[in-house]
């Protein structure tokens, strides 16, 4: 697929690096970690935290690849369009969808400070033990995935979900 | 804020992921103590103080200076004390951990590429992603520096 058929849009650019194939035991591990991240956490809030955290990090890539894939799952559209602004927009979330929204925020942003208390404990409050283990892991790995897919220069705009399973 | 490790453990499939990960990062960048100043410096920039203490430790006994070590959070202006190869992972250290600031700068991206193969440089942005991901979990975690029972 092409973004820019018959429209007068930007030339598409190139990738930096094919990182995978340079370092293809990395891409591997990268996978076996994100398998393991994502172990029994819910299947929903996993990809609103991955768009959401790709928002902040600004990956394109990412933010192709994951708004696809919550569109495949059932995702709403009114509800990913509203993601970069669910301060103000809580009523299209449930609590623990805000909860988990929070924390990714606080554990993207760390150079600006650390994860405030009020943020883990209401994290904790809506999420029993292992499965925030899981969510706070899984915070992680989207900003792995969004540190190579940004310094490599992705190219957002070809994916299809399912192509990578 | 208050002290003290919160309760959530890293699960264990998680911890040796990433510790597989890391050590292919490492080994296809095949410069150890490069390795450890690029630890060092993302956990400064991430104000991970666990991570600190280890890649510090890590770094004096493989024979890094402690002056070197003092310095490398103002490396851009510790005049020669760093080579430019150091220089410029040190610089997409930077760009890389601070990205909701912005991208990664062209001119930062190739001066690495100057300084570094394609692999190299493959495996020098996951030693950084990878090192971004441990200051994640042990600052959320707020892992005490010196714990060493906390993925047990």
């Amino acid at each position: 697929m092409t973004t820019n058929e018959n429209k007068n849009y930007a030339p598409e650019h190139t990738p930096r690096l094919q990182w995978a194939k340079a370092a293809p035991e990395v891409y591997k591990a990268m996978i076996k970690l994100n398998a393991a991240a994502e172990q029994g956490l819910d299947p929903t809030i996993a990809e609103l935290v991955k768009i959401r955290a790709s928002q902040l990090n600004h990956c394109a890539l990412c933010l192709d690849m994951h708004t696809k894939d919550a569109l495949a799952a059932g995702e709403t559209v009114e509800r990913i369009i509203q993601l970069n602004a669910w301060e103000e927009s809580q009523h299209f979330y449930t609590e623990k969808e805000l909860a988990a929204l929070e924390l990714t925020e606080a554990i993207t942003v760390l150079t600006e400070g650390f994860v405030p208390d009020e943020v883990y404990e209401k994290a904790a409050e809506h999420f029993e033990e292992a499965e925030l283990a899981h969510l706070i892991a899984a915070i992680t790995v989207i900003n792995a995935w969004n540190r190579f897919g940004v310094t490599t220069r992705g190219v957002p705009g070809h994916y299809t979900p399912g192509m990578y399973k | 804020m208050s002290t003290g490790a919160r309760e959530f453990q890293v699960p264990e499939q998680v911890y040796l992921s990433l510790a597989g990960l890391g050590a292919a990062a490492k080994r296809g960048l095949g410069d150890p103590a490069l390795a450890e100043l690029v630890m060092v410096r993302a956990s400064q920039l991430n104000h991970c103080a666990f991570c600190l203490d280890m890649h510090l430790t890590a770094a004096r006994k493989g024979g890094e200076s402690q002056e070197r070590l003092d310095l490398v959070a103002a490396w851009e202006e510790a005049g020669d004390a760093f080579t430019g190869r150091e220089r410029a992972a040190l610089a997409l250290t930077e760009a890389v951990t601070v990205l909701t600031d912005g991208f990664v700068p062209d001119e930062v991206y190739g001066r690495a590429a100057e300084h570094f193969t394609e692999a190299q440089l493959a495996h020098l942005i996951a030693a950084i992603a990878v090192i971004n991901s441990w200051n994640r979990l042990m600052v959320t975690r707020r892992t005490a520096p010196g714990e060493t029972e906390w993925h047990s």
